[in-house]
């Protein structure tokens, strides 16, 4: 028997997530044909079996971290006698390492000569040993990484130490669900895909980045929401208007154009909240250039691209390269820079549905608007009800920099700019 | 002042007769399997890579034409200066695979000049420039009738030692070629980063020589430039600038994701150009080639490429040897620390055998 194991597919690996099983128990394979698709975090990679043969145990689901140098699946060559899988138990461990387990170990036994401990070059005090992407990790989740313990080869402090770090602090633990079980013995042979009583979905990728910024942002900043209302029954006006001329040009003339050219104008005038917050330091660092995150729903989960230099794009520039970006979100073309340097961030929870919501702030932003659905609502006017276009806006911000007065100037300054758009014609640049 | 472009080999394999060069079936069959041993013996190495039998490898899949096209035009006496993605070239050179393979595999041993001609790879990016230049001084000083090929990447020329090489290159007009893979990348950084120059090639012109571009796809055009820079090279017309425009079908090494900073879209429109494919056509149209030699071929590259990765893993490394290779007289200061190294060893075994 031969074992299948995830070796260091690139330099500094640790540890990868099990993305596919390409073969299946049972199934005859040959040499150098690809076992599973794993994901690290340098790319995505496949796994070629050494050796033919016929597969007798995966290990692990579909969504498991494992170790590099932990064994993936175990292969019966050729000419081999093989005990039925079915019939005896799951093999231990100890029996997974036969004596005659070649290839793979072979080259390593020719013993290096082994270098003593005190004779490794002296590390630099004060210095924590970590490749630069961890360091960069550190850095944005806002990890002290000289405070990190390395579990990696010599002391060398991995991706998931800084992760763990960050988790101690704010420890949320994911709620055990009870084991995925199968009705025994289902006297009909029920549709298979609902026997399973409960699926269980692996968080990874960008689930699980989603879940560690949120968590980090939460726990860090103490949020507040404000909660208000735009009459938009210019703005609509105006946007059918126009929307003709637009679409001429190939461009989908949205609200949220108008959103983020009003938000722009609006933090110019309120500084605070365009800036972040430098814990090392105690500082409130606030930007003069105004990146705008919008959040956009994806197949995979929620990703931030961001405008840069919004401020200076004309509304329909604003349509068009936030559409162009949306669609690269949606569509995983995305490039990373794109989704690096927010200030300030928009989510459009309109599109969906609810009246308001408590969106939590995108780091290193201190502030987050939300947008809702236009809705036709009856309003009081110089005593009269009229009709009006309504937008419910709402406004997360982080107590450590902001206040509630600080907030509801600038969501005064936004209201007006959204309520009359000529306004935007004035201030906009 | 321009650069001229040369391609005579097209995507879809029809040949533009005024510029085809005139080759004799065996060496068009030559040129044809060397590309797909070249191929094959990447995509092997990949495997093995992810198999932890192999370290950190860079493919060359789609540079085949390039490697082939310029390592056929060189004779054995030329000198060969690689970067580390030539491998066609060495195999083009009869380097024996096993000996690359076992490079691969992180045994020093393999890393040695080989006879005739050939140099290491050289990781340190652009170095190689230098010792190509140097190597062709002092084969113009000797009065040895010989030309220098050396090979490097579009991100080799924003190094300094490019300069110094392609500088001194031109003052001393020695018999350097420099052949610019274009591929496009430089790990992540795209071509239009690496320069505002329009073209690789025109960066000769400022050094005083002549730079020309080619189709890197295309094997007959690589081919016909090359052989005309060595015998001008030969002859003591100087240097030239080869920038052969190709792609690098995969990632940088197996420690990357070009997905992470390159279009799924881009890749497929460079799919259309393979260099191997075109020249197939070109063999068919030919007569020289079918479907039934091609299979037989396939299977005797598929022997030839697992007895090699079967050498390669057999291999001991010798330790003495990476003292040896660097001077051609060792150093009293090498030879200390190589006795130093072999006492240890022994002393070991010893400790362990009793
Ligand atoms: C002097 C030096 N700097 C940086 C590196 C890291 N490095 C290895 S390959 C590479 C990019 C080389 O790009 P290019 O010259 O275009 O060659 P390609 O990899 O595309 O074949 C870099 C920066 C190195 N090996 N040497």
């Amino acid at each position: 028997m031969v074992d299948v194991k995830f070796p260091d597919v690139g330099e500094g690996v640790t540890e990868g997530t099990i993305v596919k099983w390409l073969v299946k128990e049972g199934e005859e394979i040959k040499a150098d044909q690809a076992v599973a698709e794993i994901e690290t975090d340098k790319a995505i990679v496949e796994i070629p079996s050494s050796e033919a043969g016929k597969i007798l145990k995966l290990v692990g689901k579909e969504g498991d971290v494992i170790k590099v140098g932990s064994t993936l699946a175990s292969l019966a060559v050729p000419g081999e006698t093989v005990k039925k899988p079915e019939t005896g138990a799951p093999e231990k461990p100890t029996e997974a390492k036969p004596a005659e387990a070649k290839l793979l170990e072979e080259p390593t036994e020719v013993k290096p000569p082994e270098v003593k401990p005190q004779e490794r070059p002296a590390e630099m005090p004060g210095r924590a040993l970590a490749v630069p992407s961890t360091r960069r990790l550190a850095r944005e989740l806002g990890v002290d990484i000289s405070k990190v313990k390395g579990t990696g080869p010599g002391g060398r402090i991995t991706d998931e130490d800084v992760r763990k770090s960050t988790v101690t602090e704010a420890k949320v633990e994911v709620p055990q669900a009870p084991e995925t079980r199968k009705p025994e013995a289902a006297p009909v042979e029920i549709a298979p895909e609902i026997k399973a009583l409960e699926e269980r979905i692996p968080i990874k990728g960008i689930r699980k980045t989603i879940g560690e910024r949120m968590v980090l942002s939460l726990f860090t900043a103490p949020h507040v929401v404000s909660m208000d209302e735009a009459d938009v029954t210019e703005l609509v006006k105006l946007r059918e208007k126009e929307k003709k001329m637009a679409e001429e040009k190939g461009i989908k003339l949205t609200y949220l154009a108008f959103i983020v050219k009003a938000v722009t104008v609006a933090l110019k005038q309120h500084p605070y909240l365009n800036a972040s917050l430098d814990q090392k330091k105690n500082e409130i660092v606030l930007k003069r250039y105004y990146n705008i995150g919008i959040a956009v729903d994806t197949p995979e989960g929620l990703m931030v691209p961001v405008i840069k230099d919004a401020d200076c794009k004309s509304i329909m520039e604003l349509a068009q390269v936030s559409e162009k970006l949306a669609d690269e979100a949606r569509t995983r073309k995305i490039k990373l820079p794109d989704l690096k340097g927010n200030t300030f961030t928009i989510t459009n929870i309109g599109s969906i549905g609810g009246i308001f919501s408590t969106p939590i702030i995108n780091p290193p932003d201190v502030a987050i608007l939300g947008i809702h659905r236009i809705r036709d609502m009856a309003v009081v006017i110089g005593g009269e009800i009229k009709i009006r276009k309504i937008l419910p806006i709402v406004l997360s911000f982080d107590h450590r920099v902001l206040d509630g007065a600080q907030a509801a100037r600038f969501m005064n300054t936004l209201i007006e700019h959204l309520k009359d758009p000529d306004l935007l014609l004035l201030d906009g640049v | 002042m321009s650069v001229d472009w040369l391609s005579i080999l097209d995507a879809q394999g029809n040949v533009d007769e005024s510029l085809e060069p005139e080759l004799d079936t065996e060496t068009l069959e030559k040129f044809y399997r060397t590309m797909v041993l070249t191929r094959m013996y990447d995509d092997k190495a990949l495997k093995l890579q992810r198999q932890g039998r192999m370290l950190t490898f860079g493919s060359s899949l789609g540079q085949e034409a390039t490697a082939v096209g310029s390592a056929f035009a060189m004779k054995p006496d030329d000198w060969f200066f690689p970067a580390f993605r030539e491998h066609g070239v060495q195999i083009a050179r009869g380097i024996p695979l096993s000996l690359l393979y076992i490079y691969w595999m992180g045994s020093e041993d393999a890393n040695l000049t080989l006879p005739p001609k050939n140099f290491p790879v050289a990781i340190p990016v652009s170095t190689q420039v230098l010792h190509a230049v140097g190597a062709a001084w002092a084969a113009k000083l000797k009065k040895q009738n010989i030309a220098s090929v050396v090979y490097f990447g579009d991100g080799a020329t924003s190094e300094g030692d490019f300069h110094e090489g392609m500088n001194f290159a031109g003052v001393f007009k020695t018999p350097t070629v420099f052949i610019c893979q274009n591929n496009q990348y430089a790990i992540s950084l795209p071509r239009e980063k690496q320069t505002a120059s329009k073209t690789l090639a025109q960066k000769a012109l400022a050094y005083g020589f002549e730079g020309i571009q080619v189709d890197g796809n295309d094997i007959l055009a690589v081919y016909s430039v090359t052989l005309a820079a060595l015998e001008k090279a030969r002859s003591g017309g100087g240097p030239t600038m080869i920038e052969c425009f190709t792609y690098r079908m995969g990632s940088h090494t197996t420690s990357d994701d070009p997905t992470r900073y390159r279009q799924a879209a881009e890749v497929e429109e460079w799919k259309k150009k393979d260099p191997i494919k075109r020249l197939r056509i070109y063999l068919e149209k030919k007569g020289i080639w079918d479907q039934s030699r091609e299979g037989a071929m396939i299977k005797e590259i598929t022997d030839e490429v697992e007895k090699a990765v079967k050498e390669a893993e057999s291999y001991k490394p010798v330790v003495e040897n990476m003292f040896k290779y660097v001077y051609a007289d060792m150093p009293l200061h090498l030879k200390e620390q190589m006795d130093e190294l072999q006492g240890f060893i022994s002393k070991r075994r010893g400790d362990e055998s009793g």
